[in-house]
């Protein structure tokens, strides 16, 4: 599974590069992230509660971070290991700078799923990575100061912490992920009533499959 | 008095009251005082080195009795592997091991054991045990796995090659080729299928100290044949000390024919514990590690002269044998696959290659048909691209084919010997139930019009070799065991009789047929006879149930044994008649002088003197019964033509099965209802393949359908009302004149659906569409015509 895109940040490189190399900041930022500490020179330990469709569990892995850059580029690989299968990822982050000061991130990661959590959720496999990495790239532009605050001195901090989104959210997200898939910009708002439905179908689907594994 | 025969009617399935009213007792039902649960850890990987194994975590949860790997086993003493039962010449047979040690080949492949008091908690604590797992490249395509730089699962297995196996005549079939009018060609997939019995396989072991024998109830199709397995290979523990039982089981399909480690695990473990273990697959398990069917890579040509007659047939298979190889998986995508490739047809030469090849998937085997359904695809498809190229109408290109009438029995190019068929009133009949012209003149109509839903019809003449099999013959193809079938008629002293078959059946009816036969030949009612099977310790041996030979091989067992009794009955009656034995008949249940009807002796007059032993001929031993074992003298060859009429909705690419109609010919039929419900089932299980069943597995060999949400399987509603009707032509072999009926709709339907496919589409171009026909392959094909 390839997970690949950009993502533009209105903030400039070196904050958003600071952002990325601080695990207490991923922490807050990646959906359903239990802790991550610095185990290491550039490695990182943690568990990450996923959850793909009917199938939920908790992984505990390791990000190695490695080819660093600053504030350009770097590669990192993933291992998570849980009783539902496990994730396997190698990719690199890239950096660039936006022409309005922001910054353009490129991501590109090679993953690897087995166990259950590929027999059994394989259908919303692909999805569900996109929202978790959208969710994960928006919070942590919650996290950022944007251009003109980080030139006035900004905090990231003085934003309010990004919560985990609830499963609603994350319903809608998915919904939504799906939407921008199959149909075509134009004809978006004509469909808005109809996320809101699949919104919640998918919520209840996946409250329901909480019991499940 | 003339009785009204009992073979060849409809009597109602005596097996059915407990069945559908929950009072079937299968294996997962059977409880213990202080049983445990024993749970497998398996691989989330395809290909891995497995590195240290930590179950201190496991070991905390609450009710986990113990946690045993690989080491235990081997510590243990015992053989622990799982052997495949059918040598090929120069096959590579690494071992499997009951769990994996340095190595796992398959997502599945089992690791660790947690025995623990609930199956919750053994769950739990499989949840929890951490495995340190180096992972390797996987492989799941048999061909790419062939290819240079494709990992390989075994250092002896150079090239993941387990066989390289050929049959018939290369150089005539190249002749053949070369002087041809006409070549059509298919490059074709038969998808890999996950056998899916409703109930899943399951084992509960107890393990008597004192005797030193385990009894093990399970999921099992042969449970001699797993004894016999589990004694020599798995256990080590000698064969009379191990009994295995066949409670009600739910089905099969093949995937309870083959020995697995899971259920010689359950015994290992009760072993090592004192306490009944009991395992039972999940679903999730169930569809990971039975062991799947099909999964071939073909390319196939053949040969016309310039009046559509076929002079030559060429195939070259890479089969999947998955990860391991499976009980019988050597034998099926040759011996039961190349030497089909006549199908009903007089054709001079044909060779065939198939490649075994090891994959880093589930491991394959026989599975309704097994290699039969391949073959059948492979000829049927080639018989219509022939009619393609040819120009000749699909019926009629069969028909000109065909093995006459005449020429039976025949000696085919693949090393088979039919011994009788009359395969053109089959066809006949079938396109005629059909109205196969009025439904050609519909779909011209319906073409020129570009009205309603493309409509396609398609045929399939299959046959079919069952009666699986004569032993002198397997044993010279490599089987490692005999395929006769064995029958101990015990008449009671008051005349009922109790039958014990090693035909141990799984939902077939073999207790109402097999009563039929014992009271159709002794005159009895069906409710005088009761039928034991499924259990080593009441039956004497057995080979089971597959291969669609219980009625030919088993049923004629039991007809050999009827008539030893029948003999003895003679000569005890003429004794009592002072007659000579030679003029004593047995007919409508008593013994008579022939031609003197009222000097006779009623059957039970004659069983009550054979156990009161007053009066018996000179030396004769008081009691009647009767042992037999049946070795068929050769296949039996069922076949016939069912027709498919499909209609595709040309905005969506939907297929719409909107008509089946089969005319088969198994021989004579014992029960007529019983016959009819094999050949439903078959057609279902073929039109899932054909349409919507596929295990699919990714380039590194994920199983991508774990469950049924992902993996089709056919429903009610998608299937129209059959039209069956039969012809007879009796088995000439065998005492009871059946040919066997199990696998017949599976063999013939996929090739009759993707014919018909292919011929609603024809006229886009659309030459060739491998199975499953999805709506969005469906629907490609006829965006993209000839270029598919």
């Amino acid at each position: 599974m390839k997970i690949q895109g950009e993502h533009v940040f209105a903030t400039p490189r070196p904050q958003v590069w600071e952002a990325l190399m601080d695990p207490e900041v991923l922490a807050r930022t990646i959906p359903g992230c239990k802790g991550l500490e610095a185990v290491g020179e550039n490695r990182f330990q943690g568990a990450l509660d996923i959850k793909v469709g009917p199938v939920q569990g908790r992984f505990q892995g390791t990000v190695d971070l490695s080819e660093i850059e600053p504030p350009e580029a770097y590669r990192l690989r993933l291992k998570g290991r849980g009783a539902q299968g496990f994730v396997d990822g190698d990719g690199q982050i890239r950096l660039a700078d936006a022409d309005d000061g922001g910054t353009v991130m490129h991501y590109e990661i090679d993953a690897k799923v087995g166990g259950r959590i590929a027999s059994v959720g394989q259908r919303l496999l692909d999805s569900s990575a996109r929202v978790i990495t959208r969710q994960a790239l928006e919070g942590l532009e919650r996290q950022l100061p944007t251009a003109p605050e980080a030139a006035a001195g900004g905090e990231p901090s003085a934003r309010p912490p990004a919560a985990a989104p609830s499963q609603v959210e994350f319903a809608g997200r998915f919904a939504r992920g799906l939407l921008a898939e199959m149909v075509p910009p134009e004809k978006r708002p004509l469909v808005g009533a109809v996320v809101l439905g699949v919104g919640l179908i998918g919520a209840l689907l996946l409250v329901r499959g909480c019991g499940g594994g | 008095m003339t009785r009204n025969r009992v073979i060849g009617t409809s009597v109602k399935r005596r097996e059915d009251p407990d069945l559908i009213t929950g009072r079937g007792r299968y294996t997962d039902d059977l409880t213990r005082p202080g049983m445990l649960h024993l749970a497998i850890v398996r691989s989330p990987y395809a290909h891995a080195v497995v590195g240290r194994i930590d179950a201190t975590r496991a070991l905390e949860v609450p009710g986990v009795v113990a946690v045993y790997t690989a080491a235990d086993l081997e510590a243990s003493g015992i053989p622990g592997v799982v052997p495949t039962a059918w040598l090929l010449p120069d096959l590579k047979t690494p071992p499997h091991p009951l769990l994996a040690k340095d190595r796992v080949r398959y997502v599945g492949d089992g690791v660790a054991l947690v025995v623990a008091d609930s199956r919750y908690s053994a769950r739990d604590g499989a949840d929890l045990v951490e495995v340190d797992y180096e992972p390797l490249q996987g492989v799941s395509n048999p061909r790419k796995a062939t290819e240079a730089g494709a990992p390989q699962l075994f250092d002896e297995a150079p090239g993941n090659i387990a066989f390289d196996w050929e049959l018939g005549d290369a150089e005539a079939t190249d002749r053949a080729f070369e002087g041809a009018a006409t070549v059509a060609k298919v490059a074709l997939r038969n998808n890999r299928l996950i056998p899916h019995a409703v109930e899943p396989r399951a084992a509960l072991a107890e393990w008597d100290r004192s005797a030193g024998s385990v009894t093990i109830h399970m999921t099992s199709q042969n449970p001699h044949v797993h004894r016999l397995l589990m004694s020599l290979a798995s256990l080590g523990l000698p064969e009379h000390k191990i009994r295995i039982v066949a409670p009600e089981v739910g089905g099969g399909f093949g995937s309870k024919i083959h020995h697995y480690p899971d259920e010689a695990l359950a015994a290992w473990c009760a072993m090592q514990l004192d306490r009944p273990v009991k395992w039972t697959a999940t679903r999730s398990e169930t569809n990971m590690t039975d062991a799947h069917g099909r999964d071939h890579v073909t390319e196939a040509e053949i040969a016309l002269d310039e009046d559509g007659r076929i002079v030559g047939l060429r195939a070259n298979t890479w089969a999947a044998m998955g990860a391991y190889l499976s009980t019988f998986a050597p034998a099926v995508p040759t011996y039961l696959h190349g030497t089909l490739l006549s199908g009903q047809y007089a054709i001079p030469a044909i060779h065939v290659h198939v490649f075994g090849v090891f994959t880093s998937t589930t491991p394959v085997d026989a599975y309704r048909g097994a290699g039969r359904p391949e073959a059948t695809y492979i000829v049927e498809r080639l018989l219509d691209r022939a009619a393609d190229e040819t120009g000749l109408d699909a019926a009629e290109i069969r028909r000109r084919n065909f093995v006459p009438p005449d020429a039976f029995p025949f000696q085919t190019q693949v090393a088979l010997a039919y011994d009788s068929g009359n395969y053109a009133p089959a066809l006949d009949r079938a396109l005629e139930m059909a109205g196969y012209d009025d439904l050609l003149a519909e779909q011209s109509r319906r073409r020129a019009d570009g009205d309603g839903p493309l409509l396609g019809v398609g045929l399939s003449s299959y046959i079919e070799a069952c009666g699986i099999a004569p032993s002198q013959v397997v044993g010279s193809l490599g089987a490692q065991a005999g395929l006769w079938e064995s029958a101990k008629i015990r008449v009671h002293p008051t005349g009922s009789v109790t039958v014990y078959t090693g035909s141990s059946a799984h939902g077939q009816g073999h207790e109402t047929t097999f009563s039929q036969i014992v009271a159709e030949k002794l005159g009895l009612d069906v409710d005088q006879v009761d039928v034991v099977h499924g259990d080593t310790r009441e039956v004497q041996f057995g080979m089971g149930t597959y291969g669609s030979r219980s009625a030919a091989v088993g049923g004629s067992a039991i007809v050999t044994g009827l008539d030893k009794v029948i003999a003895k009955g003679r000569r005890i009656a003429a004794h009592m008649l002072e007659a000579a034995t030679e003029d004593v008949v047995f007919e409508d249940g008593a013994f008579q002088v022939k031609g003197v009807p009222d000097r006779a002796k009623a059957w039970g007059e004659v069983v009550l003197a054979a156990y009161l032993a007053h009066d018996l001929p000179e030396e004769m031993e008081p009691g009647l019964e009767a042992t037999s074992f049946y070795n068929p003298s050769n296949f039996t060859y069922p076949f016939g033509t069912h027709v498919a009429v499909v209609e595709i909705d040309r905005e969506t690419g939907v297929v719409r099965l909107v008509r089946y109609v089969a005319v088969d010919d198994v021989g004579n039929v014992i029960n007529p209802m019983i016959v009819d419900g094999q050949i439903h089932g078959g057609i279902a299980q073929g039109v899932g393949q054909a349409l919507w069943e596929e295990a699919v597995y990714d380039d590194d060999g994920q199983l991508l359908t774990g469950t049924m949400l992902d993996y089709a399987l056919p429903r009610a509603h998608n299937l129209p009302s059959y039209e069956l009707d039969r012809t007879v032509t009796p088995c000439p072999h065998n005492p009871l004149g059946v040919k066997g009926v199990g696998e017949a709709g599976a063999i013939a339907s996929p090739a009759a659906v993707v014919n018909a496919v292919v011929d609603a589409l024809f006229h886009l171009g659309v030459r060739h569409l491998d199975m499953p026909l999805t709506p969005e392959k469906v629907w490609r094909a006829m965006k993209e015509g000839g270029r598919s």
